[in-house]
């Protein structure tokens, strides 16, 4: 009786264990983005940088791949994910800057680049679901395409004495250039994105696509469908931060966006979400992975300097690989991971 | 859990490396300088040279603090490291990327930190609109006028030598300081574009046409021409303007980056707009590049001489208080031996904008004439 | 059994139809738009070397991406591969031959050793830490990337790539045909005709029936991983004899864009495989590919870089949509047909 007693303490004990470990695992990329903000003040603190200012930019620096991150976690959640999104940013920008510069108007500014955001991302998808083609492929030819069109219409529209860019007026955006009104903006989004991936028929039938398309084909979940309101809502994303991006700087030219179509991925595992998608998708991951980031790097890059910046990334990229290694260990397999 | 505790580790070894580097703090109170770089190019040739004159010359020298950015790829870019030049406590901005070169100067003046242009030039209402603001301390290089004769000198020169078919590249045309100089390739080559003769409408022509079209390129002298990079095309298309039978090759950029070795293979002399770097010092003595035009490492040093002086309390400025807007030429080579003299002023310690130099164009007795003067003096 | 023979010439017509379809398609219509703009699709000794070095690139790039992607792993990093192979093979042997006699053979020697172990540490960490190897082959980009730079300074290297032996090298177009010809033995022979390949084969198809077989998939994971890099290690050498350089400040994923020029010949080249040998197939989606970067070099005046990205983009997603609506497709050409042949019947 004793034994048996001791027996149950001993699995209790052990559950406990396990779930304190899950919990741990769970909350690690939260635990990894104060650990990294706490050493940036730090350095701030005590090499007397000027805290607001560095603030300010962090924030600068993050929120357009937040914003953009956030609506793709849709897409990544159905185990798939979009590689032209930097390039469908650059679009959107490229159309709303022609747009003002031709009809001087800030509400078609701002419908242009909200509509050619959610426009490639349903091209996208519709090229994908009504043709039948792997959505990861058909992003990789938007990607040519979108950036291959936006540069051809920098290089024509060129108003520079530089690299060939074209410019909105320096400060047609400074009233949504203050960050609480950017944060406001793109809160919005997050929280849209948040309530529908958490509280709607939506977020839970897209999870259960990306989980086992399957079950879910067999359940009478069209695929197709979600794959178009998954893309849609990647696009809303890809509008918002295209109008973040102009309202930043306001000129546009073939780099601009360049690095987000990369950083998303790095941003979205970064914060413990899983590539395959499905149940354990977490909406807030691009939140916390984009900040994490972008703070490592940042972080490298003030303490081993520019001039060692491949130095600085391969410390970057070590540590992503043991951040997502220990983030995984909820959910690893016997037979090697595809 | 094991794992987690190695991971938790090494998240407090970078802690604690953090917290050991911070040591260095602010540094002392010297009156040096300590200035950012913005640069799109890392790795050209002519960027490291720039970049080794900077750190490694006028950084020892003067006991500056130059640092460097990661390649900037967009105007985001250049903002966000001008706000952490700033947010660091720097004094100054040297611009060498031209994404977008107002928002560069507007995020400057709000920052209250130095801006000076070391490569290209602002476009005239940008110049027009900050000539007269505190922080915008000049621009020192060569004009899209002295691009124009730049390319327009070579052009020349292959003219003078009796070639009848010429192939050229036009590198990364819409740039500007490309099209101009390619304006001015066709016309001193002697041959026409668009029927045009002269550099505005060549320019309007090139701009509007976003490119060089070959057909549009009249006159007795036979051009085959090709723009851009694409490892897999322009081989090839270099290929065929080999073979067609060329009489020279003429470049407003890169060719000896990229190019050099196929044209040393073939022998056809070739001319480039580019930079005094020891490769093209190996390709004027043993291959065919025979005609050189290029900036030289310490050009820069006088952008170097502003800023200092600005910190100092005496920003060079103009009877209208303008701040200097400084056309500085080109340097040409068009023999080995005349290679090797310019190369021998500009290795190591030896520099034409030396300390020296330099040290009689920074203080408070320094004039706008006298700067003016020091900067365009002929030293080659 | 005098049916049956007729059968076999039917089947063989058919076969020998589907492979070389895609690339007489892409001759007759390039060679055709050259012909009528007075032009040649190849018309210069270095264009020939030029195209020959695009196909094999094209080639070696699409199987080496094909290997691991046909079982399902992402590898992102085989640009990177390739750069890091030829910048610390070209580190090793300019100093001992200074460019002179045999150093393009030992740098390609030594590009595809260092390209082989490059490829086992990937697959090394892969395995390892048993986490998708989408994300393992982001870090290692970065951390291959973050390694050339710093083994640069960011600068390109040129002197370690130029000089006698490279030029020589690659102004004989035998030397690039017997590579590709080399290269394509070794990866036939090795997928097609050892236990590895048929483990391979097994594996690719249905991964937990064959571990639960008791075949051992982490060595074979490895050996693919090794067999990619040592293949990119070909490229590496290839992208440096033609380009005469190689950029080492290549940061931030810009060393991926090469994985993108393999996915058009991919598809191709496994549409081809189905009436031949997907490795076949992959050498003339090449063919077809460098016929059209070389008919692109003819017309390089008139078409841009960017329009040439657009050509490459749509003809990628019309193969696709053909591929995915391959059935219903040839149904609507077949109805077509059916009624232009029965209109005039009708009529009468």
């Amino acid at each position: 009786m004793e034994t048996a007693k001791k027996t149950q303490e001993e699995r209790g004990a052990g559950f406990r264990r396990y779930k304190t470990k899950n919990l741990v695992i769970e909350l690690l990329p939260i635990i990894v983005l104060a650990l990294l903000f706490a050493i940036y003040m730090t350095v701030i603190t005590i090499r007397g940088y000027k805290m607001e200012l560095q603030l300010t930019r962090l924030f600068n620096q993050a929120i357009v791949l937040v914003t953009v991150a956030t609506g793709a976690t849709f897409i990544y959640a159905l185990g798939s994910f979009d590689i032209s999104l930097g390039a469908s940013v650059l679009f959107a920008c490229t159309m709303g800057v022609l747009t003002y510069n031709a009809t001087s108007s800030v509400a078609l500014l701002l419908l242009v680049i909200v509509a050619c955001g959610v426009g490639c991302s349903l091209l996208s998808a519709s090229l994908a679901t009504f043709f039948k083609i792997p959505p990861f492929v058909t992003t990789v030819a938007m990607m040519s395409v979108l950036s291959a069109i936006a540069t051809t219409l920098i290089n024509i529209n060129n108003t520079s004495g530089g690299t060939a860019s074209i410019t909105l007026p320096l400060n047609l955006l400074d009233p949504i250039s203050s960050v609480w009104i950017k944060a406001l903006i793109a809160g919005a989004f997050i929280l849209l994105c948040v309530f529908v991936f958490n509280f709607t028929k939506v977020g839970r039938r897209i999870k259960f696509l990306g989980g086992n398309p399957t079950c879910a084909k067999l359940s009478g979940i069209p695929a197709s469908v979600y794959t178009i309101i998954a893309f849609g809502i990647a696009g809303l994303g890809v509008g918002i931060g295209a109008l973040l991006t102009l309202a930043y700087t306001p000129s546009v030219s073939s780099g601009t966006a360049g690095s987000i179509g990369m950083n998303i991925f790095v941003a979205i595992v970064f914060g413990g979400m899983p590539i395959s998608g499905g149940a354990k998708s977490k909406i807030y991951a691009s939140l916390i992975g984009g900040f994490s980031y972008m703070l490592l790097n940042q972080i490298l890059l003030w303490l081993i300097g520019t001039s060692m910046n491949g130095v600085a990334q391969i410390i970057s990229a070590a540590l992503f690989l043991l951040i997502v290694f220990l983030t995984s260990l909820n959910y690893r397999t016997r037979l090697l991971p595809r | 859990m094991k794992k987690l505790k190695n991971a938790t580790l090494l998240l407090s070894a970078l802690g604690c490396m953090t917290l050991a580097s911070c040591g260095g703090g602010k540094g002392g109170t010297t009156a040096a300088p300590k200035i950012g770089v913005l640069v799109a190019d890392v790795s050209g040739e002519e960027a490291q040279a720039f970049r080794t004159y900077m750190t490694e010359y006028v950084a020892k020298q003067y006991g500056a603090t130059i640092e460097y950015t990661t390649a900037l790829e967009n105007a985001a870019d250049e903002k966000s490291a001008i706000e952490d030049f700033a947010g660091r406590g720097f004094d100054a901005i040297i611009s060498m990327s031209s994404s977008d070169r107002a928002a560069q100067l507007a995020t400057c003046v709000q920052n209250k930190i130095y801006y000076t242009v070391g490569s290209g030039m602002l476009d005239d209402k940008v110049y027009e609109t900050y000539k007269g603001n505190e922080y915008f301390l000049g621009q020192i290089g060569p004009s899209m006028q002295t691009e124009y004769e730049a390319g327009l000198a070579m052009g020349q020169y292959y003219k003078a030598k009796g070639v009848d078919h010429v192939g050229m590249y036009g590198a990364f045309i819409p740039n500007p300081m490309h099209v101009f100089r390619a304006a001015g390739v066709i016309v001193g080559l002697g041959d026409t574009y668009g029927e045009a003769s002269e550099m505005g409408a060549i320019v309007g022509q090139i701009y509007a046409d976003n490119g060089i079209q070959q057909a549009k390129i009249g006159g007795d002298v036979t051009v085959d021409y090709m723009a851009g990079f694409d490892p897999t095309t322009t081989y090839s298309t270099l290929g065929s303007i080999i073979g067609s039978g060329i009489d020279a090759f003429l470049s407003v950029g890169m060719a000896t980056t990229f190019f050099s070795q196929n044209l040393n293979d073939a022998k056809i002399p070739y001319g480039d707009i580019d930079a005094f770097t020891s490769s093209n010092g190996t390709n004027m003595s043993s291959g065919s590049l025979n005609y050189l035009a290029g900036k030289y490492a310490s050009s820069l040093g006088p952008v170097y001489a502003l800023i200092a002086n600005a910190k100092n309390g005496h920003s060079i400025r103009d009877a209208q208080g303008n701040a200097p807007s400084i056309s500085q030429s080109y340097a040409v080579a068009t023999s080995s031996e005349e290679f090797t003299a310019l190369a021998a002023k500009e290795s190591g310690d030896t520099r034409i904008f030396s300390k020296e130099v330099l040290d009689s164009m920074i203080g408070d007795s320094v004039t706008y004439d006298a700067f003016v003067e020091a900067v365009q003096k002929e030293r080659i | 059994m005098e049916q049956n023979r007729k059968i076999n010439w039917k089947d063989l017509g058919k076969r020998t139809a589907g492979t070389i379809a895609i690339p007489l398609l892409f001759f007759v219509v390039l060679f055709s738009i050259c012909l009528g703009n007075g032009r040649m699709l190849i018309s210069s000794s270095a264009g020939l070397i030029s195209f020959l070095v695009s196909v094999t690139t094209i080639t070696i790039t699409t199987m080496a991406l094909s290997i691991n992607l046909n079982s399902g792993r992402f590898d992102f990093s085989l640009g990177s591969m390739s750069v890091l192979a030829m910048i610390l093979s070209s580190k090793i042997v300019y100093p001992l031959l200074g460019g002179g006699a045999g150093s393009a053979i030992l740098m390609l020697l030594f590009s595809v050793i260092i390209g082989t172990v490059l490829g086992l540490i990937s697959g090394g960490i892969y395995c390892l830490l048993r986490i998708p190897p989408i994300i393992t082959s982001l870090a290692i980009t970065l951390i291959f990337e973050g390694i050339s730079f710093t083994l640069t300074g960011g600068s390109y290297v040129m002197d370690e790539v130029r000089g006698s032996s490279m030029s020589f090298f690659f102004g004989q177009w035998w030397a690039i045909l017997l590579l590709l010809a080399i290269a394509m033995a070794f990866v036939i022979f090795m997928f097609d005709h050892t236990s590895f390949g048929y483990r391979y084969q097994s594996l690719r198809t249905g991964q937990k029936l064959a571990v639960n077989q008791g075949i051992k998939e982490i060595p074979n994971a490895l050996a693919c991983y090794g067999i990619c890099g040592g293949l990119m290690g070909i490229v590496g050498f290839l992208q440096a004899g033609i380009t005469t350089s190689v950029n080492g400040g290549s940061l931030n994923f810009a060393s991926i864009a090469i994985m993108f020029t393999a996915f058009l010949p991919m598809f191709i080249g496994g549409y081809i495989g189905r009436f031949s040998n997907d490795k076949l197939g992959y050498f003339l989606a090449g063919l077809s590919m460098g016929m059209l970067n070389a008919f692109f070099s003819t017309f390089h005046n008139e078409i841009d870089v960017s329009v040439q990205s657009i050509i490459n983009a749509v003809l990628l997603v019309l193969f696709l949509i053909y591929l995915a609506n391959e059935q219903k497709i040839i149904g609507w050409f077949k109805k077509l047909f059916s009624k232009k042949n029965h209109a005039p019947a009708e009529q009468n």
